[in-house]
C-alpha cells in the first residue's frame, strides 16, 4: 500500500513539474486532484475537530457541558442565513462577533509584542562597550544602523505629509532600509522555496528510486 | 560512482552557465525555460554527492542550545508543532534534532498543534528518531515521557485558553486518554507549569502567536524553530529578547543539527542547498546582464528610427 | 506482688509516653533527619508566600533565598520541595512542588475547576514550608513556616498600566480625529502610487475586453489587511461596473466570500446597474493553500485577466500568483501587510502597497471619516513612538553627562515583560 502511495506521489509530483513546460491536461488534471482532495480533507477535518470534537463531545455529551458553546453553535449557524436573501443581513452579527473579538484580543497583544517591547528594545546604548571598557565599534555601527533604519522607516510611513525637502530626503533614506530588508528577505525566501524543492528531489530520488539513503 | 558522474556534470553545467553568459552578452539570450532544467539538475545532483559543506554555527542557533542545554532532566517542555507537510523539508529535521535531544536528556515532551497537521508530524518526528537505536536506548513511553494531545481549531484563542489551562483545550489526547489520566500531565494546569516552550512554525497562527500570548502574556520562555520565509518576520523578536532562540529555515535545521552532534538529513541536504543558490545568483547575474544588453539594443533601435 | 506488677506496668508506660512526647517535641520543632555520612543542609531562608499577581486567582507564589549548601558551603542541595498546610502547625504533608537546586521561587497554581486535582480555593489560609533536598530522600532541612497567605483574582493587571495608557491616548486622537472627519475637515492623505493606477489598470482591461482578477489572498475576515482589501474592493467594483468589464473573484475563505460577493453587488447597485450583476464572479475554491494558488494561476493562465489586484493577507503563495500573472501579461497592482512577501510583489508586479500603504490606500479610496480619522490618529501615534524613541535613545546614552540619572529607567516605561 506504501508502495502504490509513492508512486501516486512521484506521478503526481512529475505531473505537476510539467506546467514549468507550459500548461497542460496531465497539469489540470493533477490541480483538480488537488483541489478536490484538500476541500474534502479540510472539511473532515473541521467537521470532526469543531463540530463534532468541540461542540458534539464538549457541550452535548460531555459529563459536565460547557454551556457557551451552545451560544458559539447559534452563531455558526446563523451564518447559513447568508443562503436565503430575504435573511441574510441576519449573518452579519456573527461576523461582527468575530471581527470585534479578535481586535479586542490583538488590540492587547499588538501594543505589548509589537510596539512597547520594539520600542524598548530600540532605546539602547549607542556606543557598545566590550568588558574591558572599550569601545566595540562594530557593535555600535549596526546599533546606529537599526536606529537609522527605525527613524526613517517610519518617516516614510508617515502620511500626514507629503514627502518634501529634509522629511522627503529622511523618507528617501527609509525605503533604501526597506528595500534593503527587502532583498535579504527576498534572499532567505529563495532559500526557503530551495527547501521546498530539495524535499521533493529527496522523496523522487529516496522514496520513489531508491538512488539514495 | 554516482558520486563522481554527479560531480562532473555539475561542473560540466557550471561551465555551460559562462556559456550561456557569453550569448546573452552577444544579444542572444537563452530560452528563459532553461532556468528551470538547471535550478532541477542543481539541487538534484548534489543529492547523489556524499559532501557535508563546512557550517559556521550562527548565534541565533547558539542562543537557543545555551538555553537548552540549561534545562535539567525531567524539565516538562511544550512542543507546539504549527506545520504541515509543505514545510517539512525544512521543520521535520530541526523536529527530529530536537526530539532526539529531549528523549537522550530526559526532557518531557507535551506536543500539541495549531495546524491540523502538526500532530500527525510530531508522530513522524519522533518515529524518525526512535528509528536511532542511539536515542531507542533511552525512556521513551508515551504518557510517561512524551504525549500527544493533538489538534486544536482556534488559531491564537486556543493559547490563550491553554493560558488558564491546558484541559480545557486538549480534554484527551491522541489516543482518546482523559488529560488527568496521563501520568506526564499530572500537575501539569498551565503554562506556569511548563519550563520551556519550543515551537515549530510554518505561518499563521505560529510564532509571533505564541510570542504575543504565551510569552508576553503568560511570561513562558520561548524557543523557534521557523520556515526561512517566517524567520524574517520573527527576527525582531529574538533581537528584543522575547525568544531566546531562532532555527531559521534549512540552513538552521542543519547548525541546530551540528550543535546537538545529531547529524540528520538538513546536513544531508546543505550541499544541495549551496548549489541551488549559486545557480540562482549566476541566473541573477545573467538576467541582469539581459536586460541592460536588450536595454541599450532597443535604446540604439528607437535612436536609429 | 500484685501491687509491684502494678507498679512495672505503670513504669513502663509512664516510659513509653516520655519517648513518644520527647519524639514529637523533636519532630515538631525541627524534622531534619541526620543518617550516617550525611549532613543535612541550611535550610532556605527569606521565606515567603504572597498571592500570584495580576492573575484570575488560585494560584500562591513562594519566595525564598537558597541554601547555603546550594552550588557552595557543603554544596549537597539537589533541590527543593515545596510544603503546603492548612495551619501554622502542620502537619505539611502535601507537596505541592519540587524545583532544581539554585530555584528561588515556586508558583502553586491550580486549575479554576472546583473538582480538580490539587484545586485550590481562593481566599483560604495556606501555609509554605520549604525543604532543602540532598540526594538521600530522608536527609534534608525544613524552613520556617510561613504564612497565613490566601489567593485571589485581580480586577486590573497592573504589569500593563503602559499598555492601557497607550490605548487610552490613542483612542482619544481617533475619537477627536474621527469627529473632525465627520464634520467635515479635510484630513490630508499623501497620494499614493499604486492606487492612482488602479483606475489606469481598469481603464485598461475594459479597453482589452479582458475581465479583472481581484485576489483577497490567505486571510480570514478578521484580518486588517482583508477589512482594508474590502474597501478597495468596493471601490474597484463600482468602476468596474461602471464601465461594464468583466469581474473574477476568487475566495480562500467562505466567509470572505460571503462579504466580497455583498460588496459587489452594493457596488453594482450603486452604479445603477443592478442587472450586469453576476452571481458567479464571486466564488469560493478550497482552503488549502496551495490548490487555492494552483486554481487562480489557472484561471489567470486561462481567462487572461487584464488587470491582476492582490490585496490582503498573501503567504508562500505570493510569488507563484504574481509570477504567473506577469507570464500572462497582466498588470499587476498588489498590496500586503506581510512582510516576508512584499520583496515578491516589489519584484513581480507593477505597482506594490507595502505594508501601511494598503490601510491608507482604504482610506484614501474609500475617504470614509472612520477610516481617515484613525489613519490621522496611526500618524500621531507613529509620530509620538519616533519622538519618544528619540528621548529615549538620548536618555539613555546621555542622561549621566546631563546629570538626569533618572531617566535611565526611562525604557522601563515601555517594557511590559520582565
Amino acid at each position: 500500500m506504501e508502495t502504490v502511495g509513492i508512486w501516486c506521489g512521484a506521478i503526481l509530483t512529475l505531473a505537476i513539474f510539467s506546467f514549468l513546460y507550459k500548461d497542460n491536461p496531465v497539469y489540470k488534471a493533477c490541480e483538480a486532484i488537488f483541489i478536490g482532495v484538500s476541500a474534502g480533507y479540510y472539511a473532515i477535518v473541521y467537521f470532526f475537530d469543531s463540530i463534532y470534537k468541540k461542540f458534539w463531545l464538549g457541550a452535548v455529551t460531555a459529563d459536565q457541558p460547557e454551556e457557551w458553546l451552545f451560544g458559539g453553535a447559534i452563531l455558526g449557524v446563523l451564518f447559513l442565513t447568508r443562503l436565503f436573501p430575504k435573511i441574510s443581513w441576519v449573518a452579519r452579527w456573527p461576523l461582527a462577533f468575530i471581527v470585534g473579538a479578535t481586535a479586542g484580543l490583538y488590540m492587547v497583544n499588538y501594543f505589548v509584542t509589537n510596539a512597547m517591547n520594539q520600542v524598548a528594545s530600540t532605546i539602547t546604548d549607542v556606543i557598545a562597550r566590550g568588558d574591558a571598557g572599550d569601545i566595540n565599534w562594530i557593535q555600535s555601527f549596526g546599533t546606529l544602523v537599526i536606529l537609522v533604519g527605525v527613524i526613517t522607516g517610519l518617516m516614510y510611513f508617515f502620511f500626514s505629509k507629503e514627502h518634501k525637502g529634509a522629511f522627503g530626503g529622511g523618507a528617501k533614506v527609509g525605503i533604501w532600509f526597506l528595500m534593503v530588508t527587502f532583498g535579504a528577505s527576498f534572499g532567505y525566501t529563495v532559500m526557503s522555496r530551495m527547501s521546498l524543492l530539495i524535499g521533493r528531489m529527496d522523496f523522487l530520488l529516496g522514496d520513489w528510486l531508491g538512488l539514495i539513503n | 560512482m554516482l558520486n563522481t558522474i554527479a560531480t562532473v556534470i555539475l561542473l560540466l553545467m557550471g561551465l555551460s552557465l559562462i556559456y550561456v553568459l557569453y550569448l546573452t552578452i552577444k544579444g542572444r539570450p537563452v530560452e528563459r525555460r532553461i532556468v528551470f532544467l538547471y535550478i532541477g539538475f542543481g539541487v538534484m545532483l548534489p543529492l547523489l554527492m556524499k559532501m557535508t559543506p563546512p557550517l559556521p554555527i550562527t548565534s541565533d542557533v547558539q542562543r537557543l542550545y545555551d538555553h537548552i542545554i540549561t534545562l535539567p532532566p525531567g524539565s516538562k517542555v511544550l512542543c507546539a508543532f504549527d506545520y504541515d507537510p509543505p514545510s517539512a523539508p525544512e521543520l521535520h529535521p530541526m523536529a527530529v534534532a530536537f526530539v532526539k535531544y529531549a528523549f537522550k536528556h530526559n526532557l518531557k515532551l507535551i506536543i500539541m498543534g495549531l495546524w491540523p497537521q502538526g500532530p500527525q508530524q510530531a508522530n513522524m518526528a519522533i518515529a524518525a528518531a526512535l528509528e536511532d537505536p542511539a536515542v531507542a536506548l533511552f525512556p521513551h513511553e508515551q504518557g510517561v515521557d512524551w504525549v500527544n494531545l493533538g489538534f486544536q481549531s482556534g488559531n491564537e484563542f486556543v493559547i490563550l485558553s491553554m493560558g488558564s489551562e491546558f484541559k480545557r483545550m486538549f480534554p484527551r489526547d491522541t489516543r482518546l486518554i482523559p488529560y488527568d489520566s496521563i501520568a506526564l500531565l499530572k500537575n501539569v494546569v498551565n503554562f506556569s507549569n511548563i519550563d520551556f516552550i519550543m515551537n515549530f512554525g510554518a505561518g499563521y497562527p505560529g510564532t509571533k502567536e505564541w510570542v504575543q500570548i504565551g510569552v508576553d502574556r503568560f511570561k513562558a520562555k520561548l524557543g523557534a524553530g521557523n520556515t526561512a520565509v517566517q524567520a524574517t518576520e520573527v527576527y525582531p523578536y529574538l533581537s528584543s529578547g522575547q525568544i531566546v532562540g531562532l532555527l531559521g529555515g534549512m540552513s538552521g535545521a542543519a547548525e541546530f543539527e551540528k550543535v546537538l552532534g545529531e547529524k540528520g538529513k538538513a546536513t544531508t541536504f546543505l550541499l544541495a542547498q549551496m548549489f541551488g543558490h549559486a545557480t540562482v545568483m549566476a541566473f541573477v547575474i545573467i538576467g541582469n546582464v539581459a536586460f541592460l544588453v536588450l536595454g541599450r539594443k532597443k535604446k540604439d533601435a528607437a535612436g536609429n528610427n | 506482688m500484685k501491687n509491684l506488677f502494678n507498679m512495672s506496668r505503670f513504669k513502663i508506660v509512664f516510659t513509653v509516653c516520655v519517648l513518644l512526647s520527647l519524639y514529637s517535641f523533636v519532630n515538631a520543632q525541627a524534622p531534619a533527619v541526620t543518617t550516617v555520612g550525611i549532613t543535612p543542609p541550611a535550610p532556605v531562608t527569606e521565606l515567603t508566600a504572597v498571592d500570584t499577581d495580576n492573575d484570575h486567582g488560585h494560584s500562591i507564589t513562594v519566595k525564598w533565598t537558597p541554601s547555603a549548601d546550594d552550588g557552595a558551603g557543603a554544596n549537597n542541595v539537589l533541590g527543593y520541595r515545596v510544603m503546603r498546610s492548612n495551619s501554622f502547625e502542620g502537619p505539611f504533608n502535601d507537596t505541592v512542588g519540587v524545583v532544581p537546586l539554585g530555584s528561588t521561587n515556586f508558583e502553586n497554581s491550580s486549575s479554576i475547576e472546583e473538582g480538580a486535582e490539587g484545586f485550590i480555593p481562593d481566599n483560604t489560609d495556606f501555609y509554605y514550608r520549604v525543604d532543602a533536598l540532598t540526594g538521600d530522600s530522608l536527609v534534608f532541612s525544613s524552613s520556617e513556616v510561613t504564612g497565613p497567605v490566601h489567593s485571589y483574582g485581580q480586577w486590573f493587571n497592573k504589569g500593563l498600566i503602559p499598555v492601557f495608557f497607550a490605548v487610552i491616548i490613542f483612542t482619544a486622537l481617533t475619537v477627536l480625529f474621527v469627529s473632525a472627519a465627520r464634520k467635515g475637515k479635510e484630513l490630508y492623505v499623501r497620494p499614493l502610487a499604486g492606487i492612482e493606477a488602479v483606475d489606469d489598470a481598469i481603464g485598461r482591461a475594459t479597453e482589452m475586453g479582458r475581465p479583472i482578477l481581484y485576489v483577497f489572498g490567505l486571510g480570514v475576515a478578521s484580518d486588517i489587511a482583508t477589512i482594508a482589501s474590502f474597501t478597495i474592493l468596493s471601490r474597484v467594483a463600482k468602476r468596474v461596473a461602471e464601465y461594464q468589464t468583466n469581474l473574477i473573484v476568487p475566495c480562500y475563505d467562505p466567509i470572505i466570500m460571503t462579504v466580497a460577493q455583498d460588496i459587489v453587488k452594493t457596488a453594482y447597485m450603486d452604479a445603477g446597474r443592478p442587472n450586469d450583476y453576476k452571481e458567479d464572479a464571486v466564488f469560493f475554491i478550497t482552503q488549502a493553500q496551495f490548490a487555492y494558488v494552483g486554481a487562480v494561476n489557472g484561471i489567470m493562465i486561462r481567462e487572461l485577466p487584464a488587470t491582476n489586484i492582490y490585496m490582503g493577507k498573501f503567504y508562500a503563495e505570493s510569488l507563484m500568483l504574481a509570477e504567473t500573472g506577469v507570464v500572462s501579461g497582466s498588470i499587476q497592482i498588489a498590496g500586503t501587510d506581510e512582510i516576508a512577501q512584499i520583496p515578491f510583489f516589489v519584484v513581480a508586479c507593477d505597482y506594490t502597497l507595502i505594508g501601511e500603504e494598503l490601510f491608507a490606500a482604504s482610506a484614501y479610496l474609500g475617504r470614509e471619516p472612520l477610516l481617515l480619522g484613525s489613519l490621522k490618529a496611526q500618524d500621531y501615534a507613529k509620530a509620538a513612538v519616533l519622538v519618544l524613541a528619540l528621548l529615549g535613545i538620548l536618555a539613555v546614552n546621555f542622561s549621566g553627562d546631563l546629570g538626569l540619572t533618572w531617566l535611565v529607567n526611562f525604557k522601563d516605561w515601555f517594557k511590559v515583560i520582565d
